[in-house]
């Protein structure tokens, strides 16, 4: 990502050109609208996040101090709405079993994932992220796909960078642990 | 990062991102345009006149003090004497009625230049402050139909 650019657009908006924000849009909403999708879930609801992300940041322009990328300010825009969103519905965290897998089960469970074949492994992982608690698909999300760093992921969710490293260090855990629950009920299947 | 962190991270890759409705874009930068177009008139209606009406009426009181002093003292009369100021009125009239308008010209002229130059520049300075609030005046109504 071009922080320099990122600025340009940013003083552009400032100076009064509304128009320049369109290219902040058009750069950040995948990732904006990915984040709120694994928030909560319903496309219709992650999309007016999404949305609603974008006005907020376009409002407090002003208030970003350039100390951060601006894609870090914005995500943690989208988590902290989308948190409060949830907790007005007061939907909690599902948690799921601490059903944990060694290490070399991960490596043997890693090459028996990549033998699958392409578009399963995609359903599948697709499926494990899916039943992460939704603030751990965020973590993972940032730093796996997104390339967040420690620091950058602490300064969106407001956690701790040991606390992030633990719940990502988690999170692997339980992908890996659902994914070998689905590989075996497909080898069960074909039996 | 370890092994294990490196191939999930790989298995990461494979995932797609999701892309909200194609004209995501468009609604977000109406919903910005909207925005915008409220913030511009919210300036104007914190507009307060450059001059209150009180100052106005201290203005307009101050002005025609200043007018009548320089008139009586033009005539060479005493300000408090207020029949003298009429008798200068009633024979500026009178001279009006006899059409002597080249006498009355040059009288004129004479009160003219007996005022001094800090009241040309209070009239100037007041008229442009007039004017000036005028014009914003006009340009908060004209935001207010949007």
């Amino acid at each position: 990502m071009n922080k320099t650019e990122d600025l340009y657009y940013i003083e552009a908006v400032r100076k009064g050109n509304v128009q320049a924000f369109s290219y902040l849009v058009e750069k950040y909403q995948k990732l904006v609208y990915t984040l709120a999708l694994k928030l909560l879930k319903r496309p219709e609801d992650a999309e007016e996040l999404a949305q609603d992300t974008f006005i907020k940041a376009y409002q407090k322009l002003d208030s970003y101090e350039g100390k951060s990328k601006f894609s870090t300010w914005l995500y943690s825009i989208t988590y902290n709405a989308g948190i409060s969103e949830l907790r007005k519905r007061r939907i909690e965290f599902k948690s799921l079993e601490d059903q944990r897998l060694s290490d070399q089960d991960e490596m043997k469970m890693h090459d028996y994932y990549s033998e699958t074949k392409k578009e399963d492994q995609e359903k599948y992982l697709n499926l494990a992220l899916g039943k992460l608690p939704e603030d751990d698909q965020v973590l993972v999300t940032l730093y796996y796909y997104e390339n967040q760093s420690m620091d950058d992921i602490s300064e969106i969710t407001g956690l701790t960078v040991s606390n992030i490293k633990v719940k990502i260090h988690r999170a692997r855990k339980k992908m890996y642990s659902l994914l070998h629950e689905m590989l075996n009920e497909e080898v069960y299947s074909l039996l | 990062m370890n092994k294990l962190d490196k191939q999930f991270e790989e298995m990461m890759k494979e995932i797609k991102i999701d892309s909200p409705s194609s004209d995501f874009t468009f609604k977000v930068m109406s919903r910005i345009q909207a925005e915008a177009a409220v913030q511009k008139p919210h300036l104007l209606l914190d507009y307060k006149p450059v001059i209150s009406k009180r100052t106005w009426i201290i203005l307009v009181a101050a002005f025609i003090l200043i007018m009548t002093y320089i008139t009586l003292s033009a005539s060479g009369s005493s300000p408090a004497s207020t029949s003298t100021f009429w008798s200068t009125i009633s024979g500026s009239l009178n001279s009006l009625k006899s059409n002597e308008v080249t006498s009355l010209w040059q009288k004129g002229l004479g009160i003219f230049s007996s005022i001094p130059p800090i009241a040309y520049m209070i009239l100037i300075a007041t008229l442009a402050l007039w004017t000036l609030d005028s014009f914003l005046q006009q340009i908060r109504h004209n935001h207010s139909k949007v």
